[in-house]
């Protein structure tokens, strides 16, 4: 951080054009949101496979990794999602009763776009890779059958991947056709490795394919 | 300049590109009233809820509250202080009640889902998260019982002992039906009502003997 700072009165005098060297070196732009990202998912699956050793008791160890986890899914689907990727997705009421899934995206501006690419990175990898680490205990679960367990894992399972499938969706923005989505992502990871840096430059005319 | 005027583009330079237009049924204007919230008030704003609903559910009236703005922090927190009630000191501390908590959790919500499916099948219009909340909510008198009946116990056992927990119990079970259906009968055909009550009562009714039932070894 005091390097950022020193940055920071450096680069005071009226150079406009430096405006996006800044944004793209502070990287992360909310540190405590992406480290409440991860610390709810990651001590939840943590807690789950080291209760043994913290104490014998089921009862404990099942209280904590619940709320552990719900506190997870309401920090990911209320606080982080918007500030980390300006996405949003809730359940919507009519008048007569109907409901429905709405899902929201920020529009990209040019100089958002620069500065959340890293967190952007650790918000996907943490939505992703926790479910898939849940399904693992569901089938270690069932296959060693210890069954009481089996009601925490369901419900891991379910709160982490109705995030996962919430954010997917609102990333989608009402495209449906799953082959188009993964086509046009894979091209932009394409473009990424080869010119990383002009492909974060927002100055890039016209050519926006990053939309978050 | 004056030439500048004879400056024609020509009708036919291709214009392409490619725009995703988000479909508008889904997805709106970037909402800043919700979205650039800061945390605290997103905090103080669910807690807020919650608690309404908790009132709602002490004095019941027909009202659309519980159902528009569903959660489901009420019931999960009902739940687990109703299993860690409904645990039996073993002396053994190894298994210590952990299939009691367990199964306390599976009836309830697996309770619940059977109950919301039924209502839906029988045409009911209320949607699967909001029947769930109501359910999960009207569960409160029936936790202020088990509460009362831990108490209870704590004085010596006999008929009167279990006198008084059976009138407790008998109390908020009552509560517990006239709070859910002054909020799920609506949503039935008026033909179908008993017939997506009947369940809840079911539903209700088991977790009443669970808690009447129980004593502490």
């Amino acid at each position: 951080m005091k390097q950022a700072l020193v940055d920071d009165t450096e680069d005071v005098s009226l150079d406009f054009g430096n405006e996006e060297e800044l944004a793209f070196r502070k990287k992360i732009r909310h540190p405590l949101a992406t480290f409440f990202h991860l610390f709810f998912r990651v001590s939840a699956i943590v807690t789950y496979v080291c209760c043994d050793w913290f104490s014998r008791s089921f009862v404990g160890c099942f209280v904590t990794v619940l709320l552990l986890l719900s506190f997870d899914f309401w920090s990911v689907k209320n606080v982080t999602g918007r500030l980390l990727v300006g996405l949003r997705w809730w359940n919507h009421i009519d008048e007569d009763g109907k409901g429905r899934w709405i899902f929201e995206a920020r529009k990209a501006s040019p100089q958002r776009s620069v500065a959340t690419e890293a967190e952007a990175r650790i918000f996907w990898l943490g939505l992703v890779i926790c479910p898939l680490i849940w399904t693992v205990f569901f089938f270690s679960t069932l296959f060693s059958l210890k069954l009481e367990w089996l009601a925490l894992v369901i419900a891991g399972i379910s709160l982490q991947a109705a995030n996962l499938y919430g954010y997917i969706l609102c990333k989608m923005g009402g495209e449906r056709d799953i082959g188009k989505i993964t086509a046009s992502f894979l091209s932009q990871m394409v473009f990424q490795t080869a010119s990383p840096r002009d492909f974060q430059k927002p100055g890039l005319k016209g050519l926006e394919i990053h939309k978050h | 300049f004056a030439g500048l005027s004879d400056i024609s583009i020509s009708q036919d330079i291709p214009v392409e590109g490619e725009i995703t237009i988000p479909m508008t049924s889904h997805i709106r204007e970037f909402d800043s009233s919700t979205l650039n919230e800061s945390v605290q008030n997103t905090i103080m704003r669910d807690l807020k809820a919650v608690g309404k609903k908790f009132m709602h559910v002490l004095y019941p009236r027909k009202s659309n509250t519980l159902l528009r703005d569903w959660d489901l922090w009420g019931p999960l927190i009902l739940c687990v202080t109703l299993a860690l009630m409904l645990q039996r000191s073993s002396v053994d501390s190894e298994k210590d009640g952990g299939p009691q908590f367990a199964e306390v959790f599976v009836i309830v919500w697996f309770g619940a889902v059977t109950i919301t499916l039924n209502s839906k099948l029988l045409g009911g219009n209320i949607s699967f998260f909001q029947s769930l909340c109501v359910l999960g909510y009207c569960i409160l008198p029936l936790t202020v019982a088990m509460l009362v009946c831990r108490l209870v116990l704590l004085a010596e056992q006999g008929p009167i002992n279990f006198m008084v927990r059976l009138f407790v119990v008998i109390v908020m079970f009552t509560w517990s039906i006239v709070a859910s259906t002054a909020f799920l009968a609506d949503s039935q055909p008026p033909n179908r009502k008993a017939l997506a009550i009947y369940p809840v009562f079911l539903f209700y009714f088991v977790i009443s003997w669970m808690i009447l039932t129980f004593t502490p070894q």
